[in-house]
């Protein structure tokens, strides 16, 4: 009983005289650069808000389902909120996100790159502020590259090539295969990147066209099952995550990887730890997304997170000031250096300390710029479940049937004809 | 008893080893996995896919980082309180129905027990959207009530269901047989059913408890901020060194911390629901 | 021939209490006190599922998601019969069977074993009685989490430990039968403490002077148990395994942590979650619930009619 008066009792406080508090929430983040940056805002605001640092559970899922049942209810505690890319739209839609005129706009797209802003934008207008971005890389073993004598950073580099390299070698392409949202970024990059796109006339909503059957469908379902069914393919590939393939590709039948470009800091201090033989830090090279058809330059994927305002906040100009603060070129710099996250804003990427800390720093801007968003659309969650459902396990993929198949399980699964 | 103690020493002897045997058997099962925990959350990150069972570098690294923050230790005391209030008022309220029900003759009982059944089997997804509006209009949402009530409704079934079929076998009589003998009502009570419907309310209680130490799905909705976030939704919040880096070790250093606790309360209420289980042997 | 305990007498009530008229002064009291004594729990059990469960059943005649409110649009019934015409509601059906049969059948094996072991053990009782409660107290997600990590590919010890017999390779999440087999074995793991701590409760009311006449009648263990022992602790038995079998057909943290539905691994509580959470249909995800619902009533109604255990009548009564 004495636990619970003092459980009670803590809850008090908050209400502080004039500084008007925003809540911002967000995924949470161990490195301590949110909370870096709402301490500098907060000193740069003089005292016209107070930034408060709310985290949301650590995954992406867990993130949308809290976010979306305190806006259903018209919460008005959230001011500000950090959004994965592919959710924006379905926020938006309901219209539960600050719409920013084209003033506004100017202001936050200022520095921003190009792609980012894709999954920022939903029927024509502005409706949260790019402020992470992520991409894929190709990182690979730089001597087995060299046994098999392909040079990944030809700019025509193939999906065909790597695994025919791999092959040849001895050695694996670890991709994330898992049924989850990473194997749907590896699907929808091959679609991109082969021409094609999952989803067309997505202002439609429910009545968006799915485009999956097509030849760059086909293509892509084409080079999943090639690599599946090669002695490339990583044992685990089937249920493998980042962290999985990550490991496999620090393994012994390590050769090539595709992943964010997170690997790269842990790697080094797996190194350091000594739990991943030196070798496979001295040997790694990195390369843009390769090509899933020759000759036609690669769509790498898109991740990232996006900051939006609440409809409900009661402190709109209160909470676009901070917004401005937060996608600032200085904060996001604080953020990439702290975090170790790739942020939205290009310019960022000259900086010595960010080359220092990513040597590859450039390419990941340039592989950004030419990255390519998942289907922006109210209905994201179930284009992806579908895609994942039907393309899944990697090795029974029938390129000739699936994405005819998948195609039509979105459209009837988006007017409720189909369970998922 | 008394009979192994008078049996033949050969006989004894191998009846001596085979539950030695079976003892130390049931103690690996039920340890193996609990140790695997404790040995990753003495790996550090990188450590994770050693594939080995025991970490190739120990640290204590995750300990540290569960308790640097107040989101661990503020869930941890949440954690206790609120279940030992839900597993107080669950008990009362669940002894009180089940006494009724297994004692009593009145209308609407085989109503109440179906009733109690369906609310045990009602998919718990489907009250989550529906409970989160309710406590936020009547001002429950995180705070400690708004999870120790609906910890209690969704125990109480099982809770009543146990009890009843506990006291249902409970000897009463001999409470009038007490009371014969010149005891008054309440100490007839405690002398002559209390020891005998013990057993049933600790495991009761034990349910209850673990139930609601366990709980994520309420937890996690109906909460916000440290107030009132229990163990097992603030596990959600963990993060690894960057948001593709699983904090299983981390988590797994909460998990074994979160352990003591339970150790503890086994550790009391086994002994109370076996020293019922003699009381209730001179029965019959 | 079954020996049970001698019948009681009801000692508060004769059993053919007058009901509608005559009724004496102690009926109407003992009427009364039977409703005080429940009100609290039924109150307290109405109060949170009553409006949920019935904006359940309502918002199944919709075809509604909450990030589309202005889509709401009334379909009757429509959302059962896409539920029930669609096979993968019928394929977690299966995998719900399989994984609810086989965990309660083993879990109630070795759960009697764990029961009369705690009951009679000698040799260091205190660390075996914990030791077989421990695994209710973890937290279910982690220890999803820590079985997942033994068996994974890239973490697990298992693949070692277990090679000879598989293959240092074998991915025991990338084929349907091995991944439900290492949920049964997280589950039955996990659960069967719950299952043995009943029936240890059940095992105190069977009365020592019955065990001790069959023993002095010559009967062997096996003879005691299945004459003397089960069928004395019926009610607990049944009440074991009924919520047991509820609980299991439930099965969610687990198969999420480890297969997240892969490979043919997904549960009816888990297609549920994906309606109603994730997709936020609240419509078709509220029929889903209802059906699983009415699939749970169905097994409660098996057993209880299997089982012809009746708690709702007085002891001594029509038995």
């Amino acid at each position: 009983m004495m636990v619970l008066v003092g459980g009670l009792a803590a809850c008090g406080g908050g209400g502080s005289g004039g500084t008007t508090t925003l809540q911002w929430y967000g995924p949470p983040d161990s490195a301590g650069a949110t909370d870096l940056i709402v301490k500098s805002c907060n000193q740069q605001s003089n005292g016209a808000y107070r930034l408060v640092n709310n985290p949301l559970p650590s995954t992406a899922d867990g993130q949308r389902e809290q976010l979306v049942r305190r806006m259903a209810a018209k919460d008005s505690t959230v001011d500000l909120m950090t959004v994965d890319p592919p959710y924006t739209a379905e926020l938006a839609n309901a219209g539960w996100l600050t719409v920013f005129t084209p003033d506004e706009r100017a202001q936050l797209l200022q520095g921003v790159l190009d792609s980012p802003t894709k999954s920022a934008v939903w029927k024509g207008q502005l409706v949260a502020a790019p402020w992470e971005a992520n991409t894929q890389l190709l990182w690979y073993d730089k001597s087995v590259a060299k046994a098999a004598g392909v040079d990944p950073t030809s700019p025509d580099f193939t999906w065909d090539q790597m695994i025919d390299a791999a092959v040849k070698t001895g050695k694996t392409v670890a991709e994330q295969g898992n049924r989850y949202e990473g194997y749907m970024v590896w699907v929808n990059a091959l679609v991109l990147s082969a021409g094609g796109s999952i989803l067309t006339d997505n202002d439609k909503g429910r009545d968006a066209v799915p485009s999956l059957n097509s030849a760059a469908g086909k293509t892509a379902a084409e080079i999943i099952r090639k690599l599946a069914t090669s002695k490339a393919a990583d044992p685990a590939l089937s249920s493998a995550d980042e962290g999985a393939s990550l490991a496999t590709f620090e393994g012994p039948t390590g050769g090539f990887l595709l992943n964010w470009p997170y690997v790269y800091a842990t790697i080094q201090a797996n190194v350091k730890l000594g739990s991943v033989r030196k070798s496979v830090l001295d040997n790694l090279g990195w390369a843009r997304y390769p090509e899933a058809v020759a000759g036609q330059p690669s769509t790498p994927p898109l991740g990232g997170g996006n900051v939006a305002i609440s409809k409900f906040s009661k402190n709109q100009s209160k909470a676009f000031a901070a917004l401005k603060c937060i996608i600032s070129p200085e904060m996001e710099k604080q953020n990439i250096l702290v975090s170790g996250n790739p942020i939205a804003n290009g310019a960022v990427y000259d900086d010595p300390q960010v080359q220092k800390l990513f040597p590859m720093a450039t390419l990941m801007r340039d592989s950004i710029n030419a990255a390519g968003p998942r289907p922006v659309t109210p209905y994201y969650g179930d284009v992806s479940a579908a895609v994942q459902r039907d393309w899944h396990p990697q090795s029974s993929l029938n390129p000739d049937s699936a994405p005819a198949a998948t195609a039509k399980l979105i459209s009837n699964v988006l007017h409720d004809k189909r369970l998922l | 008893m008394t009979s192994t103690a008078t049996a033949a020493p050969p006989k004894q002897r191998r009846q001596r080893t085979i539950s030695i045997g079976g003892a130390i058997l049931i103690v690996i099962y039920t340890m193996l996995p609990i140790v695997w925990i404790l040995s990753l959350s003495l790996k550090s990150p990188g450590d994770l896919t050693n594939k080995k069972f025991l970490p190739s570098h120990w640290t204590l690294g995750n300990y540290r980082t569960v308790f640097k923050t107040s989101l661990f230790t503020d869930a941890l005391r949440n954690s206790i309180g609120i279940s030992l209030i839900a597993t107080v008022i669950g008990v009362v309220v669940a002894t009180f129905a089940a006494y009724a029900i297994a004692r009593l003759d009145f209308p609407g009982k085989r109503a109440i027990l179906s009733l109690a059944l369906a609310i045990a089997i009602f998919p718990q997804v489907a009250l989550l959207g529906s409970l989160f509006s309710m406590w936020r209009a009547v001002k429950l949402y995180d705070t400690w009530p708004g999870l120790i009530i609906p910890y209690v409704s969704f125990t109480l079934p099982l809770s009543i269901w146990v009890l009843s079929a506990f006291f249902r076998e409970i000897p009463w009589e001999m409470e009038q047989a007490a009371q014969v003998d010149g005891a008054t009502a309440w100490q007839a009570f405690t002398k002559a059913i209390v020891p005998l419907a013990a057993p049933g309310v600790f495991t009761t209680a034990i349910i209850a408890f673990f139930a609601a130490w366990q709980d994520f799905a309420f937890a996690i909705t109906l909460t916000s901020t440290n107030r009132a976030r229990t163990v097992p939704a603030a596990l959600a919040f963990f993060t690894g060194a960057s948001q593709f880096q699983q904090p299983t070790t981390a988590i797994a250093a909460g998990a074994i911390v979160v352990t003591v606790p339970i150790i503890i309360l086994v550790l009391v209420f086994q002994r109370r629901i076996v020293a019922g289980l003699t009381a209730g042997a001179v029965k019959g | 021939m079954t020996v049970t305990a001698p019948e009681r007498e009801a000692s508060v009530v004769p059993a053919e209490a007058p009901h509608s008229y005559g009724m004496s002064e102690r009926t109407r009291k003992e009427r009364r006190l039977g409703w005080k004594l429940t009100a609290p729990a039924v109150i307290l059990m109405l109060a949170v599922t009553g409006y949920p469960m019935v904006n359940a059943l309502y918002l199944s005649l919709f075809s509604y998601r909450l990030t589309d409110p202005s889509g709401r649009k009334f379909v009757g019934l429509a959302n059962y019969g896409v539920v029930l015409r669609d096979s993968l509601w019928w394929q977690d059906v299966v995998t719900t069977v399989i994984i609810t049969v086989v965990t309660v059948a083993i879990e109630l094996v070795i759960g009697f074993v764990f029961a009369m072991v705690m009951n009679k053990i000698i040799f260091g009782r205190r660390t075996v009685r914990t030791a077989i409660l421990l695994p209710y107290g973890i937290i279910t997600v982690v220890s999803a989490f820590a079985w997942k990590y033994a068996f994974a590919l890239d973490s697990g010890f298992v693949s070692n430990w277990l090679g000879w017999l598989v293959g240092k390779n074998y991915n025991w999440f990338g084929h349907r039968g091995s991944a439900l087999l290492v949920i049964c074995l997280e589950e039955i793991w996990k659960t069967t403490p719950f299952i043995s701590l009943l029936l240890l409760a059940g095992l105190s009311q069977v009365p020592e002077v019955l065990q001790e006449a069959a023993k002095v009648d010559g009967a062997t263990f096996m003879q005691r148990l299945w004459k003397v022992t089960i069928p004395n602790m019926k009610a607990a038995i049944m009440v074991a395994v009924l919520f047991r079998a509820l609980d299991a057909w439930r099965i969610f943290e687990s198969i999420f942590i480890m297969t997240a539905g892969a490979q043919k691994t997904e549960s009816l509580s888990f297609l549920t979650y994906r309606q109603s959470i994730t997709r936020v249909a609240l419509g078709i995800g509220s029929a889903v619930s209802v059906l699983l619902f009415v699939t749970m009533v169905i097994i409660a109604a098996i057993f209880l009619k299997g089982f012809k255990v009746d708690l709702g009548t007085v002891k001594g009564e029509r038995r």
